[in-house]
């Protein structure tokens, strides 16, 4: 018989200064061994649970707890702050702020210290642990200098150096590219068959993780359980089939451009052109130049030759916020003084921000704030609009918006550039696709072929969309 | 031996360092500054592996602010009303002005010299885990500080991004100083909003790993006190004397 390793009894859950509460009558029991995972939409608490599983909720926020919480079989008020996390190991979503010390031996000694381990003993863990998750060469590495995906390994070798019963992954994977993401849970799957721990997750990406889980815990907005019972498998998000809205126009027109930064060619000369209406992706490995593209097209890097036509493009980077200087979307609209007041009104109604033209462009969801930054970008006037990773750390209903976001707009007329490395979003949205490898585009292709080529598409570290063949199906 | 002053406790060193600047501030004649200016820099000539090329960079600042305390000193120096010693281009020097004006600028030399070869010298890393486990600074404090060492080229590099992205947006690149200073309240809100997530995430992930704010009583790599930073701090307080004694003795 396994033991029980948490036990919910009617847990409901409220910050203290709201007066709606995150959970609702939450009960479940996870026992040792079981590999769960809390699903539901973006804010519908699964974070909050996670948090009141290792402890750091309430205390850190005041939060008001009402019904049974039950860790390893004790209360959970009877635990000593930092007592849980002894046995209980937690690794979070975003890979830059999960680290305090500046090399991986150091931070692996730093949960060791925390925990009181004999300095004997230390050394012989942190090599253990390194062996155990194949780490051993970046013993010495400075962290900050590590890849997404190395850095959410090492997060979890410092959770695994703990000796944990638990492993708490709070949305692991919202910060990596799709082949870096799947290479972790292989990774992980390797490393679940030698240690055998109870894993209990929080995903929205859960079509990545293939079986890896066998139960699932779904949650609904109010922070009910909805569902609980055997995971099956996930299929990727469905976007609706998108009609071209491709004109025969030309909207952007590139010409020989290259970028070269005190003597080092990040951008080889590159010609391509886009079409009113078109929506174009550009792909390929990280470092391979695409944001590099980007910013020399709208300026922000100067260009070492090549031209540019129209001179004015939009550019929404992958933090909207970082474009805003106003108090109020309107006036955020109106910064530039170029829209009048009947188009700025027109731009409002169109992007569903009527409601919220008083609000602080800081205030709103993300979604909306890429609203706003599209919105400031057509308020100037620039009918084509570049976009940096808009998909990175995105749940299912964000990208949806996005997908419809962008579909209203090229129906205006209007034409995007799209950085991305989620092949799914890019099969559904884009009508073209530029490859780039090494600062040097390897071509721009049409959506209906690349997706067969699946050599190609490896080649640039890219995995062809799942459902690629329906894809293909469509477009023929 | 050339490893001597890499390898020092960064505490004691710190500690050193910092009463040597305290007593200094009581010398007002020209020798004491300028015999434990030389008595630093053979210190690192020959106990260290600092760069020189960059410490003469360093230097070149302090160097001419050094010049420019001796020039003003000179030229707007009380006058004490003694007879002057030297006299050009108008203007008159008494010994007393020469002597408090060359007290000034050695100085600001050997203040120069002397934090340089605590700040060459030591490892931030080590000197935070020394200020903690020698100094008993609170562990918050102290891995508060390794955070924000992390954060600071995430920082620099957001700076440029918003600054960037901005400048896109149609703010002018202002030509003087202090306009651009005014319009740095534009690029401090976003980078304040992404700074306290990312601190809170931090404080998160510290607390997922036991971290509780207690020292621990375990060090993977305790920095150790020796015997050897007895004596280097030693032969400091005896350089520090000497420079006094021999300050004194040649002012009179």
């Amino acid at each position: 018989m396994h033991k029980d390793v948490f036990t919910l009894r009617d847990v409901s859950f409220r910050f203290p200064e709201d007066d709606k509460e995150i959970l609702n009558g939450v009960s479940f029991t996870i026992r040792e061994g079981d590999r769960v995972t809390i699903s539901g939409p973006s804010g519908c608490g699964k974070s909050t649970l996670l948090y009141l599983l290792n402890r750091l909720y309430p205390e850190n926020c005041d939060g008001i707890v009402t019904g049974d919480i039950r860790l390893f079989g004790k209360k959970s008020e009877v635990y000593a702050p930092g007592e849980i996390n002894h046995q209980v190991a937690t690794v979070f979503q975003d890979p830059d702020s999960q680290f305090c010390m500046p090399t991986v031996e150091e931070e692996l000694a730093f949960t060791l210290e925390n925990l009181q381990v004999p300095r004997i003993e230390m050394e012989s863990r942190i090599r253990d642990v390194l062996e155990l998750t194949r780490l051993s060469a970046l013993r010495h590495t400075v962290i900050q200098s590590l890849s997404g995906g190395m850095k959410q390994r090492v997060a979890t070798a410092c959770a695994l150096v703990m000796k944990p019963e638990v492993l708490l992954l709070d949305e692991p994977l919202s910060h990596l590219d799709p082949l870096t993401a799947q290479q972790f849970i292989t990774w992980l799957e390797g490393l679940h068959k030698e240690v055998g721990l109870t894993i209990v997750a929080v995903e929205h990406r859960l079509d990545l993780w293939g079986s890896f889980f066998d139960r699932e815990i779904s949650m609904d907005h109010s922070g009910r359980i909805i569902a609980d019972g055997p995971f099956r498998r996930k299929t990727p998000i469905f976007y609706t089939r998108r009609a071209s809205a491709v004109e025969t126009e030309p909207a952007l027109s590139v010409d020989a451009v290259s970028v070269k930064i005190k003597n080092e060619t990040l951008l080889f000369p590159l010609s391509f052109q886009a079409k009113r209406g078109e929506v174009v992706v550009i792909a390929g490995p990280n470092g391979s130049g695409k944001s590099t593209l980007l910013k020399s097209l709208c300026g922000i890097y100067k260009r070492s030759s090549g031209t540019v036509e129209p001179e004015r493009v939009g550019y929404v980077p992958q933090s909207p916020e970082f474009l805003f200087l106003e108090k109020t979307i309107e006036k955020e609209l109106r910064y530039s003084g170029f829209a009048s007041s009947s188009e700025v009104e027109s731009l409002l109604h169109r992007l569903a921000l009527e409601h919220l033209k008083d609000a602080h462009p800081f205030s709103v969801s993300h979604g909306q704030k890429r609203r706003v930054a599209i919105g400031a970008m057509l308020a100037d006037n620039r009918k084509v609009i570049l976009m940096d990773e808009p998909t990175s750390g995105q749940d299912a209903s964000c990208l949806q918006e996005l997908f419809e976001l962008i579909h209203e707009r090229v129906q205006e007329g209007i034409s995007f550039l799209i950085v991305t490395h989620d092949m799914e979003f890019a099969a559904a949205a884009a009508n073209s696709v530029i490859l780039i490898k090494d600062g040097r585009m390897t071509g721009k292709f049409a959506a209906s072929e690349i997706w067969q080529d699946a050599p190609l598409l490896a080649s640039h570290q890219l995995l062809p969309p799942k459902g690629a063949d329906q894809h293909a199906a469509a477009f023929a | 031996m050339r490893q001597l002053l890499h390898d020092m406790n960064p505490s004691v060193k710190f500690v050193a360092v910092t009463l040597a600047m305290l007593t200094l501030a009581f010398f007002f004649d020209p020798w004491t500054p300028a015999l434990f200016w030389i008595g630093i820099i053979l210190m690192q000539v020959f106990w260290s592996r600092i760069n020189w090329k960059l410490w003469f960079v360093l230097m070149l600042p302090f160097t001419l602010g050094a010049f420019g305390y001796l020039w003003t000193a000179l030229v707007f120096g009380a006058n004490d009303g003694s007879e002057a010693i030297l006299t050009f281009a108008g203007i008159s020097v008494t010994e007393e002005q020469w002597q408090r004006a060359l007290s000034l600028s050695f100085r600001v030399m050997a203040f120069s010299t002397l934090s340089l070869l605590f700040a060459l010298t030591t490892d931030p890393v080590k000197f935070v885990m020394s200020l903690m486990q020698q100094l008993k600074l609170s562990p918050k404090l102290a891995y508060g500080v390794m955070v924000s060492y992390q954060f600071l080229p995430v920082l620099k590099d957001e700076f440029f991004q918003i600054q960037q992205a901005q400048r896109l947006r149609g703010v002018p690149v202002e030509e003087s100083w202090w306009r651009r200073l005014l319009n740095l309240r534009h690029l401090l809100l976003p980078m304040l909003a992404g700074a306290v997530r990312k601190a809170e995430r931090a404080a998160f992930a510290m607390e997922a790993r036991g971290f509780t704010g207690k020292a621990p009583t375990e060090f993977y790599r305790p920095i150790m006190l020796t015997k050897t930073d007895f004596l280097l701090a030693t032969f400091f307080l005896c350089v520090l004397v000497a420079s006094c004694t021999g300050g004194i003795l040649l002012t009179d």
